[in-house]
């Protein structure tokens, strides 16, 4: 057990300097690069005087200096919000307007210019001999970092996750997934999809190793194929759609991977088909579904994915809560007997979102007696004695690619479009459950119809689209339609549309 | 079946959309095709075909239009 995570790494640093911390690429950092860098970009953070507690946007990739300024910013007592730079400069403005951050550390270069804030890039960060005062450093409820989820109407959300929430997360995961002693891990999530704490934190507190494949390298399957087979590492996280992907390359099995021995997996629903399939390729590993909102901190559940478990199972368990976390079942909120919405409550539970105390209110509460808050997760399910299972939203909210999408934001933007009369996204589900593609259906505006031809509206929209939303919240598939169903209460009926789509 | 034929019944399951009059558009600037998307047709495509996926030299510009991926496709089958 931990009981400071910034501690927890500066001790490794201390301890072992040179054991490697960071491979990206065949570029090597150590521990003890890591704190001289990260105390360089403390020192440097503290400098520019910024309000107390004020937290840092940092618009990056995934390479060292990355990392190197997460730590800066913590260490200076600033929360970090990171930015994957691979979004739309509209993102990183509207992340601005919402967190009211004073500043932004540019590892990549900014797609904007940014006006009023201050920007602090990696060239202006000097290595010295820096001794920064751990009383600087964040701790206790004080947020350590902000990720931004996407909201409805436009607004994305900040998810506030203190430095006590991460602790209680860093801990169960040592403590809970018999994982090897410093274990390497593969970070192949972006920074700004929570996911990728369940490789940093536990790697770098239990002296471990983080081996990279960047979001460059996974987008060309090309590249992609030529780096997964010389890279070596113990654990792998990813979602499971990306594990999927890698069952295209026939040198993904434990003959060529002697080494990996844990797979864990988060942020979408894990397929018996994937799970059967990956036992067949690595039989001596061990594989665990694990399930959790952002808002609780990655994730509060695990279950090996056992033989007895895939025998028994068609729709596979999402596991047991950690000890320190309670599961409860709103059943008010659902259909079937016994299930209904996921409630959860523990000390990895956020304080909220930043600066929107109503969207923190609709989902988040804490009754007098209780010791910790409870999140209302939106998702449906129940409890067979204290293992838990998935059964879908009872929102609009889809996962499609481990990327977490609130289908309103789409259909927001869709309407605002003057080609649109009314718009509706709808997944389209495969036989697994999975969200296989997301379709728009859209009843244009009068008069457009004969302008164009379908193939035109699509690509037209779909550019228009792109201007607001992340690219992976992009339609596949635009339906175009005289008339869209209506609900009693006259609005369009989204329902219906969603059930249309997946029954054609 | 032919492999025009299997290609464009993968694309359109793929991408919701008959293809068969945009033989020479580009489906990855379009967007009707991803990475996570490409996958899933290498997969079909192996399934379906019987050709193994050159998946370490797989360029996305060979493959960028259903007419190339069907030459794609007939040159594997061939080899």
């Amino acid at each position: 057990m931990i009981k400071d995570v910034i501690k927890a790494i500066d001790q490794i640093a201390s301890d072992d300097p040179n054991r490697i911390a960071y491979e990206y690429l065949g570029k090597t950092n150590t521990y003890g690069d890591l704190k001289k860098r990260s105390d360089a970009y403390a020192a440097k953070i503290k400098e520019l005087n910024l309000a107390d507690k004020a937290p840092i946007m940092i618009w990056g990739g995934q390479t060292f200096e990355m990392v190197a300024s997460f730590l800066g910013a913590v260490k200076a007592g600033h929360a970090y919000i990171p930015i994957a730079s691979y979004s739309n400069s509209e993102r990183l403005t509207m992340i601005q307007e919402v967190s009211q951050s004073p500043a932004v550390i540019a590892i990549d270069k900014l797609p904007i210019e940014m006006k009023d804030i201050k920007i602090l890039e990696p060239e202006q960060v000097v290595d010295g001999d820096f001794e920064i005062d751990p009383a600087n450093f964040v701790e206790g409820d004080d947020n350590f970092y902000i990720i931004f989820t996407s909201g409805t109407t436009g607004k994305p959300k900040g998810v506030q996750i203190s430095h006590d929430n991460l602790l209680s997360f860093v801990n169960w995961e040592a403590s809970d997934f018999k994982l090897p002693e410093n274990p390497s891990f593969l970070a192949q999530a972006p920074y700004s999809f929570d996911l990728s704490v369940m490789s940093l934190y536990p790697a770098l507190t239990a002296g471990g190793k983080l081996v990279v494949l960047p979001h460059e390298v996974t987008e060309n399957i090309g590249q992609l194929f030529q780096t997964l087979p010389k890279l070596h590492f113990n654990v792998w996280v990813s979602t499971p759609s990306f594990a999927e992907m890698c069952f295209l390359d026939p040198t993904f099995d434990q003959k060529h991977h002697p080494e990996l021995t844990h797979f864990l997996f988060c942020g979408e629903e894990l397929s018996h088909k994937t799970a059967q399939m990956l036992k067949k390729k690595f039989p001596d590993s061990h594989i665990y579904n694990t399930y959790g909102p952002t808002e609780t901190t990655v994730a509060v559940t695990q279950v090996e994915i056992t033989d007895d478990i895939l025998n028994k199972y068609d729709r596979l368990p999402i596991g047991v809560a950690k000890e320190d976390t309670k599961i409860s079942i709103d059943t008010s909120k659902g259909e079937v007997e016994n299930q209904g919405e996921v409630v959860i409550s523990g000390p990895s539970v956020s304080k909220g979102y930043l600066n929107n105390p109503d969207k923190t209110k609709a989902a988040f509460y804490q009754n007098d007696a209780d010791n910790y808050p409870s999140y209302r997760a939106g998702d449906l399910g129940f409890l067979d004695g204290d293992m838990l299972f998935y059964r879908g939203r009872i929102d609009f909210q889809v996962k499609f690619n481990g990327y977490r999408i609130e289908l309103e934001e789409i259909n927001f933007y869709l309407a605002k479009n003057p080609l649109v009369r009314y718009g509706v996204v709808a997944p389209k589900y495969n036989k697994d459950h999975k969200v296989q593609q997301l379709v728009a259906v859209v009843e244009l505006a009068s008069g457009v119809r004969r302008k164009y031809s379908d193939g035109e509206l699509s690509k037209k929209l779909r550019e228009d689209l792109s201007k607001d939303i992340m690219p992976y919240m992009l339609p596949q598939r635009f339906i175009f339609r005289e008339e869209m169903p209506i609900s009693q209460n006259g609005k369009v009926d989204i329902k219906q549309v969603i059930k249309e789509v997946n029954n054609a | 079946m032919d492999t025009k034929e299997a290609v464009l019944d993968i694309l359109n399951e793929l991408t919701g959309e008959d293809l068969s009059d945009q033989m020479d558009d580009n489906l990855f600037d379009s967007g009707l095709l991803d990475s996570m998307a490409t996958v899933q047709m290498l997969l079909e495509l192996q399934e379906k075909t019987g050709i193994t996926a050159p998946v370490s030299e797989f360029n996305r510009d060979e493959w960028s239009t259903p007419n190339k991926i069907i030459e794609k496709v007939e040159s594997l089958r061939n080899e």
